[in-house]
């Protein structure tokens, strides 16, 4: 036994680190078997199949599912809503309760913007979303993985979310404002010095007499403190909180401030930054 | 360019922290690697001081003398400062020409009145945007972020870093889907290519000055994955697959060091342990010091082998303790007392494997960075040193056969979706072509149709 070896025998891994996710793991169950899903999933088919070709991430299963519900005269609208969402709707519920991971949501995305590719071919145009959202990186940052979250997640829960890339200079921010009239707009920015991009944009909305009920704002170095110095902002902790944020808006009509005073209700979950 | 095909180590017991095999000498009397650990502080500069170029170089002078004045009056020998440039900094070269003298001529005050061995690390901003054509070659942000390298090194940088963005646009894909086949072409194929390029160009520079080529970190790709897989309840990315976008890493930042940079290489490269157990060339890592930044799980055993110790960043405000200038660099500065103690008194091995012991089965991501293990996944990269492709794929390997046996031995617990990412993404690794060029052309194939911002011509492919 090497010297290093036996001081690792003599450590009780208790008192040094304790990983708490294998703790905590429940027992396995399939996807499908756990309660809310099975609340969730339709019954009926093909609904049921292109639902759990979603909530298994998998494209080609979900388009079958899809095509041959076009072949049946069954109405794009109704595959959407009753399939390809429901679909959506189990996997949040996953994620949600720990069961599913970031790679199983954008899977599943992925299969589910696919399939509504499908149904808007025979539609003829885009398919209804529940709102118009807007996002962008701040100008001068190239990080963007956090808004490609945020695009994600806004999609997969129904909205049409305008992604305007990384880099993005403010005009472009508020001509976009101007031409979508987005009921929420999603700000990101890794550094110190590009997070001031987001008082600008709000004054420069000002200045044009536009309003957003509220300009989400988040990223690496961007802090709740510096984002409620300005108004018509909500400083944003986790991408997986901007549909239910948005949701809010949508639904309850909540203002930026109220979203302030009430975001660890809005998203369900303790916030450390809010409590 | 010289591959790496040999490790410079012999075995992993000789890799310790403060000592490197190809130590390194800078002005104002400092070596790294040379039988001490030199602690270093970095601030980002706070929002506003972006609004103009006197804002900007008042704001890096007040951190250079906020870091001079407590080094003194806590009687540090030596530490490095560094500065990260922000995208002002980088698009605008007399900025960084300028905020670099002033931090030099902070330093070199104190350096003649108290004879403190210090270094100013300078680092531009990697501010090109592969979907913007002409994309990572021969844009204006391309020209800016060369002539700002060249702003630093003629105006007083010890010695110049960037952390490059090559091969992100697809490995964010890829981490975030889970795609590992993704994850590899965007960092051991699309990264390592992107740093030759930038590096060949930065090794140049550093010719014609008295300033030093440091080192690239894979910030962009695998802290990317470590920084979405967080801590042990988040619900993001796997840690087995962090753990493998980490080793890929290492095959991808040696590259900087085959191109000739010297080091200490830049902090927030955890690969950093890889890379010195292949090459010899000192480090800089981060850990405990650095929460001020970001969480990891690693925080001792990622000071094992280092030879500068970092904080990362922090906002230049107020703690109680003093600014953040001063207080980060006393937190590494302490920190840094405790490794030379050890190395005086050669009991720095000792050190070594308490810091290493601490944290070898917290995570797997940890495991694999373990000196011993680190040294394990150098040896797989030079068994394919001449083929950044495979070398990166063996790495990947390596890593999840260091994984798997921890597990079997019942010191490392993995969660069932650690498990199945694991299992399933050594399953795509192993049953991929050995053969470089079928490997980029099927990966051109999917990955231009599904990742929009992917531009090959990037590349030169």
């Amino acid at each position: 036994m090497s010297y290093v070896e036996e001081l690792e025998s003599q450590l009780d891994q208790n008192f040094i680190a304790i990983r708490y996710n294998v703790e905590m793991e429940g027992p396995a169950i399939k996807p499908e078997s756990d309660p809310d899903v099975q609340n969730i999933l339709p019954k009926e088919e093909p609904y049921k199949s292109i639902a759990t070709g979603v909530l298994y991430g998998d494209m080609e299963a979900t388009l079958n599912g899809v095509k041959e519900g076009l072949e049946e005269d069954l109405s794009p609208i109704d595959i959407i809503n009753n399939g390809l969402m429901k679909g959506m709707d189990a996997v949040s519920a996953l994620y949600t309760k720990g069961f599913y991971f970031l790679p199983d949501l954008m899977l599943s995305g992925d299969s589910m913007m696919e399939g509504v590719k499908e149904c808007e071919k025979v539609l003829g145009h885009k398919s209804e979303t529940k709102a118009t959202t807007v996002s962008f990186v701040a100008e001068g940052d190239p990080h963007d993985i956090g808004k490609n979250l945020v695009v994600m997640f806004l999609r997969a829960n129904g909205y049409d979310a305008i992604d305007l890339g990384r880099d993005v200079p403010t005009e472009e921010v508020i001509n976009a404002v101007e031409e979508y009239k987005p009921i929420f707009v999603t700000g990101t920015a890794l550094m110190t010095t590009t997070m001031t991009v987001f008082p600008k944009v709000v004054e420069e909305l000002e200045k044009k007499g536009l309003k957003v009920p509220a300009l989400g704002c988040g990223g690496g170095s961007v802090r709740k403190d510096f984002v409620e110095s300005f108004p018509m902002s909500v400083y944003g902790v986790e991408a997986y909180h901007t549909p239910k944020l948005a949701d809010s808006i949508l639904k309850d009509k909540k203002t930026w401030k109220e979203l302030r005073k009430e975001y660890s209700e809005i998203v369900g979950e303790f916030v450390p930054e809010y409590a | 360019m010289k591959r790496f095909t040999r490790m410079v180590y012999k075995n992993p017991e000789e890799i310790v922290f403060g000592r490197a095999k190809f130590p390194v000498s800078q002005r104002w009397n400092i070596q790294f690697g040379a039988g001490y650990v030199v602690p270093e502080v970095k601030v980002a500069p706070q929002e506003g001081s972006e609004a103009s170029k006197e804002k900007m170089t008042g704001e890096c002078r007040n951190i250079a003398q906020s870091a001079c004045e407590r080094a003194v009056s806590i009687g540090l020998p030596t530490f490095m400062l560094e500065q990260e440039h922000v995208f002002q900094q980088t698009n605008n070269p007399e900025w960084a020409a300028e905020c670099t003298q002033i931090q030099a001529e902070v330093l070199e005050s104190y350096h003649d009145e108290y004879d403190i061995k210090v270094s100013l690390r300078q680092t531009p901003a990697d501010i090109r945007l592969e979907e913007r054509s002409p994309g990572l070659r021969g844009s204006d942000y391309d020209n800016k972020v060369e002539e700002s390298l060249e702003a630093c090194a003629a105006n007083g940088a010890s010695d110049i870093c960037i952390e490059s963005m090559g091969g992100k646009s697809v490995s964010d894909y890829g981490i975030s889907r889970g795609d590992i086949k993704a994850t590899l072409f965007g960092i051991g194929v699309l990264g390592s290519i992107d740093m030759e390029y930038v590096w060949d160009r930065i090794v140049n520079i550093c010719k014609k000055y008295d300033c030093r080529p440091g080192g690239d970190t894979d910030c962009a790709q695998a802290n990317t994955a470590m920084f979405m897989a967080g801590g042990l309840l988040d619900k993001d990315i796997a840690h087995t697959t962090a753990a493998l976008a980490r080793a890929m890493g290492a095959a991808r930042s040696l590259v900087a060091v085959e191109c000739g940079a010297i080091g200490p290489l830049k902090d927030c490269g955890y690969e950093n342990p890889i890379v010195k157990a292949i090459s010899g060339v000192p480090i800089a890592t981060e850990g405990k010091n650095a929460v001020c930044a970001h969480s990891d799980l690693m925080g001792n055993l990622i000071a094992g082998v280092t030879d500068v110790w970092s904080n990362e960043s922090v906002y230049h405000r107020q703690e109680m303790g003093g600014t953040t200038p001063e207080v980060w660099l006393q937190a590494t500065g302490f920190e840094a007392a405790l490794m030379n103690t050890a190395l005086q008194t050669e009991t720095a091995e000792t050190l070594r494997d308490i810091y290493t012991l601490t944290d070898k089965y917290r995570d797997p991501q940890a495991l694999i960075l373990a000196y011993d293990n680190a040294y394990r996944i150098g040896e797989a990269i030079i068994n394919y040193g001449k083929d950044p492709y495979l070398r990166s794929r063996a790495a990947a390997l390596e890593a999840g056969k260091i994984i798997n046996e921890a597990s079997e031995a019942g010191k490392l617990y993995l969660t069932r979706f650690e498990r199945d990412s694991l299992d399933s993404a050594l399953k795509v690794l192993e049953e991929l072509p050995m053969d470089a060029d079928q490997f980029t052309d099927e990966c051109l194939r999917i990955y231009t149709r599904k990742v929009a911002e992917f531009d090959p011509k990037s590349y030169e492919l």
